[in-house]
C-alpha cells in the first residue's frame, strides 16, 4: 500500500467482491481493520494489503438504544452493538446480529463469544456486520 | 499510545469567569431574544469584571462553538462576534470539539500564557442549540428547532469512512458505562435504574439552588405534581421517565439548551494583582478515541486522569469535588471512580446515600451537571470551570459544597470523542 492510494475506495470495491481487506503492519504485523495509512500499534507505514477471516470474538455489548435506531436495521431482526476483536487482532466496535433482549443473559454468562463476520447491502454500498456463531 | 506531559513553561492562573444562565433563549425572560455576539459578550465581560480587567488589558481570545454552521449560519465564528466586547483589532482564534470544546478552552487558552506569547487571555464558549438561525434574516429572528432535528445531526460527529457505516458511535455510546459497569460489578439492571434515577435526583437537588441552571425545581416536586410521594417511583415510571436506551432514561440524557462561558487567564506570577483569589491550572491531561473504538469515553478518561496525576503529583485523596461532563449521566460515576475520587466498585453505594450530591462528603457536578444545569454544547465545559472556580471562592450561595474545595478536577468529554482531565488549586 503507497501513501495516497484511495484505500476507503478500495475497502468497499473488496466488499462488492466478498472480500473484507485490511491492512497488516510489516514492522510489528498489527493489523489494521478497517484499513488505513498508519499502524497505530507502532507508527510503522509499511502496511501490506491482507485478507482478514472475518472470524472474531464479541467481548461485550450493549443493546440498541430506541432513541438511535434507524429504519434500515429492521430487517437485521435482533442485534446489539458489540466489542469486535478480529482474529488478526483489530478492536472495533460493530453491529452483531442474534443478541436480544431475551436472550442478553445467555450470552452475557458465555462472553466472549465468537462471532463471524457477514457483508450487509446498504443503500448504494456495503458494509459489514457481525453474527453470533451458535 | 500514552503521553509524558512536560510541564509548563510558567505557571498560569484562572483570575476570572463568567457565565450566562442556560435557557432558551427563544422563550426565557433572562435570556429571550439574545443573539450569538450578545451571549458570549455577556460571559466575557463578567470575566473581565470578575478579574478586575477591561478588554484593552486582554492580549487574545479564544471562541469556542461546536456546530457554529448548524446553529448560527456561521464558518468563522470567532470573527462574527468580535464586536461586542471590547476587543475589536485583536487576536482570535475559533476550535470546535463539541461537548469538550468548553474543556479545551481552558488548556488552549493555558498552554498561550504558559509559552510566553501572552499575558493576559480570555477563553469564550458558546452554543444556542434550542434554535437556528433563520436564513437571511438579523441574528435575533431565529426557527426553533427540535429534538429530532438534533438528533439527525449527530451522525457528523463521526468518520463518514467507515465508524458510521459500522454504526459504532452514539449507538453504543449511550448504554456503554451502565452496562460495563454492572458487568463488572454485578449489579443488576433495576439496581443501576436505582442508581442512575438517584443520580438525576441529586442533580435537580444541586440545579433547583442554582439561579444560573435550566431546572429550577426538584424531582420531589415534580413528582409530587404528578400525584407521586416518592420521586424515586416517579422517576421509575416509563410514563413519567421514558427509557431512552437500555439503561438510560430521559432523566439521565442531557437537558439542551442556550448558553455561554468565559474564563481570563494569566500568568501566576501577575495573578495577585488583580480581583479575585487565584486559582492556578495545575495541568490537563488529554486523549482522543474516535467513535468506532470500544469503551472509548472509560479508556480516554482513563489516560487523560494518567497524564494528569503522572504531571502534576497530585493524589486522589486531595480532590474536593469532580465536575465531569455528563450529557450521559453515567459519567459522574466513571470519571469518580477512574480518578480514585470514589473507590472503584463503590461509587453506586455512594450516589444512592446521597454522598455525591453537593451537599455531600463527595460533591460531584456541584452546578447539576448537563441533565439538570444543562447542557449548551460547547459552552458546558467552561459552565463547569466558572461553577469550580466559584465553589473554590465559597461564592456559590445555596448550592455550595459543603468543605470549601482547594483542588479540583475537570474531567471533559466530548466532540466524537475527545477526553480531558484537569487539575486546578487556589494559589495560597
Amino acid at each position: 500500500m503507497k501513501i495516497g492510494e484511495p484505500v476507503v475506495k478500495r475497502w468497499y470495491e473488496a466488499l462488492d467482491e466478498g472480500k473484507m481487506l485490511g491492512l497488516k503492519c510489516g514492522r510489528c504485523g498489527a493489523v489494521e481493520f478497517p484499513p488505513v495509512y498508519c499502524c497505530n500499534k507502532c507508527s510503522s507505514t509499511d502496511m501490506e494489503w491482507t485478507e482478514v477471516s472475518g472470524k472474531a470474538k464479541m467481548l461485550d455489548f450493549v443493546l440498541p438504544s430506541p432513541l438511535f435506531a434507524r429504519p434500515e436495521n429492521a430487517s437485521l431482526g435482533f442485534y446489539c452493538y458489540g466489542s469486535i476483536e478480529l482474529e488478526e487482532g483489530s478492536y472495533f466496535s460493530a453491529i452483531v446480529i442474534g443478541v436480544s433482549k431475551k436472550n442478553k443473559q445467555s450470552i452475557v454468562a458465555r462472553l466472549p463469544v465468537p462471532v463471524k463476520a457477514e457483508i450487509l447491502q446498504r443503500d448504494g454500498f456495503k458494509t459489514i456486520a457481525f453474527r453470533v456463531v451458535e | 499510545m500514552s503521553v509524558k506531559l512536560g510541564k509548563l513553561s510558567r505557571s498560569v492562573s484562572i483570575i476570572g469567569v463568567g457565565c450566562t444562565p442556560f435557557t432558551d433563549i427563544m422563550t426565557h425572560p433572562k435570556t429571550k431574544g439574545l443573539t450569538e455576539g450578545e451571549l458570549f459578550g455577556w460571559a466575557a465581560l463578567e470575566a473581565m469584571n470578575d478579574a478586575g480587567v477591561e478588554a484593552k488589558d486582554v492580549d487574545m481570545y479564544f471562541h469556542g462553538q461546536g456546530s457554529p454552521q448548524q446553529f448560527s449560519d456561521y464558518i468563522t465564528p470567532n470573527a462574527q462576534v468580535a464586536n461586542w466586547f471590547g476587543m475589536r483589532g485583536k487576536a482570535a482564534v475559533h476550535h470546535s470539539e463539541a461537548c469538550c470544546t468548553g474543556y479545551l478552552a481552558l488548556d488552549l487558552a493555558v498552554n498561550a500564557v504558559a509559552s510566553g506569547k501572552h499575558n493576559i487571555v480570555l477563553s469564550g464558549t458558546i452554543e444556542i442549540t434550542g434554535s437556528a438561525a433563520a436564513p437571511g434574516k438579523p441574528a435575533h429572528m431565529r426557527r426553533p428547532i427540535s429534538f429530532l432535528d438534533i438528533m439527525a445531526g449527530m451522525p457528523t460527529l463521526y468518520d463518514r469512512a467507515y465508524t458510521r457505516q459500522l454504526e459504532a458511535g452514539l449507538s453504543n455510546a449511550i448504554d456503554d458505562v451502565a452496562a460495563d459497569y454492572c458487568r463488572q460489578y454485578g449489579l443488576t439492571d433495576d439496581q443501576m435504574d436505582d442508581v442512575l434515577n438517584a443520580l438525576a435526583i441529586n442533580h435537580r437537588r444541586s440545579s433547583a439552588r442554582n439561579p444560573l441552571a435550566l431546572h429550577q425545581k426538584e424531582y420531589k416536586e415534580t413528582a409530587k405534581e404528578a400525584g407521586f410521594d416518592d420521586p424515586m417511583k416517579y422517576l421509575k415510571s416509563d410514563s413519567f421517565n421514558p427509557r431512552m436506551g437500555e439503561y438510560l432514561r430521559a432523566s439521565g440524557f442531557e437537558a439542551r439548551c442556550d448558553g455561554a462561558g468565559a474564563v481570563i487567564v494569566c500568568p501566576t506570577e501577575m495573578a495577585k494583582q488583580f480581583k479575585q483569589q487565584p486559582i492556578e491550572v495545575l495541568g490537563i491531561g488529554t486523549a482522543l478515541l474516535e467513535g468506532s473504538q470500544p469503551h472509548l469515553e472509560k479508556r480516554a478518561t482513563a489516560e487523560a486522569i494518567r497524564q494528569v496525576y503522572e504531571l502534576t503529583g497530585v493524589k486522589p485523596a486531595e480532590i474536593d469535588l469532580l465536575m465531569a461532563n455528563d450529557f450521559f449521566i453515567t459519567s459522574g460515576l466513571l470519571a469518580a471512580e477512574l480518578s480514585g475520587y470514589i473507590p472503584a466498585g463503590e461509587g453506586w453505594k455512594y450516589i444512592l446515600d446521597g454522598r455525591t450530591s453537593y451537599d455531600g462528603d463527595k460533591p460531584i457536578n456541584s452546578n447539576g451537571g448537563r441533565t439538570a444545569f444543562g447542557h449548551a454544547f460547547a459552552a458546558s465545559g467552561l459552565a463547569d470551570c466558572y461553577e469550580a472556580v466559584k465553589q473554590m471562592r465559597r461564592q456559590c450561595g445555596d448550592h455550595q459544597v459543603r468543605k470549601l474545595p482547594e483542588t479540583v478536577m475537570l474531567r471533559g468529554f466530548g466532540g466524537g470523542q475527545n477526553l480531558t482531565a484537569g487539575i486546578i488549586r487556589t494559589v495560597q
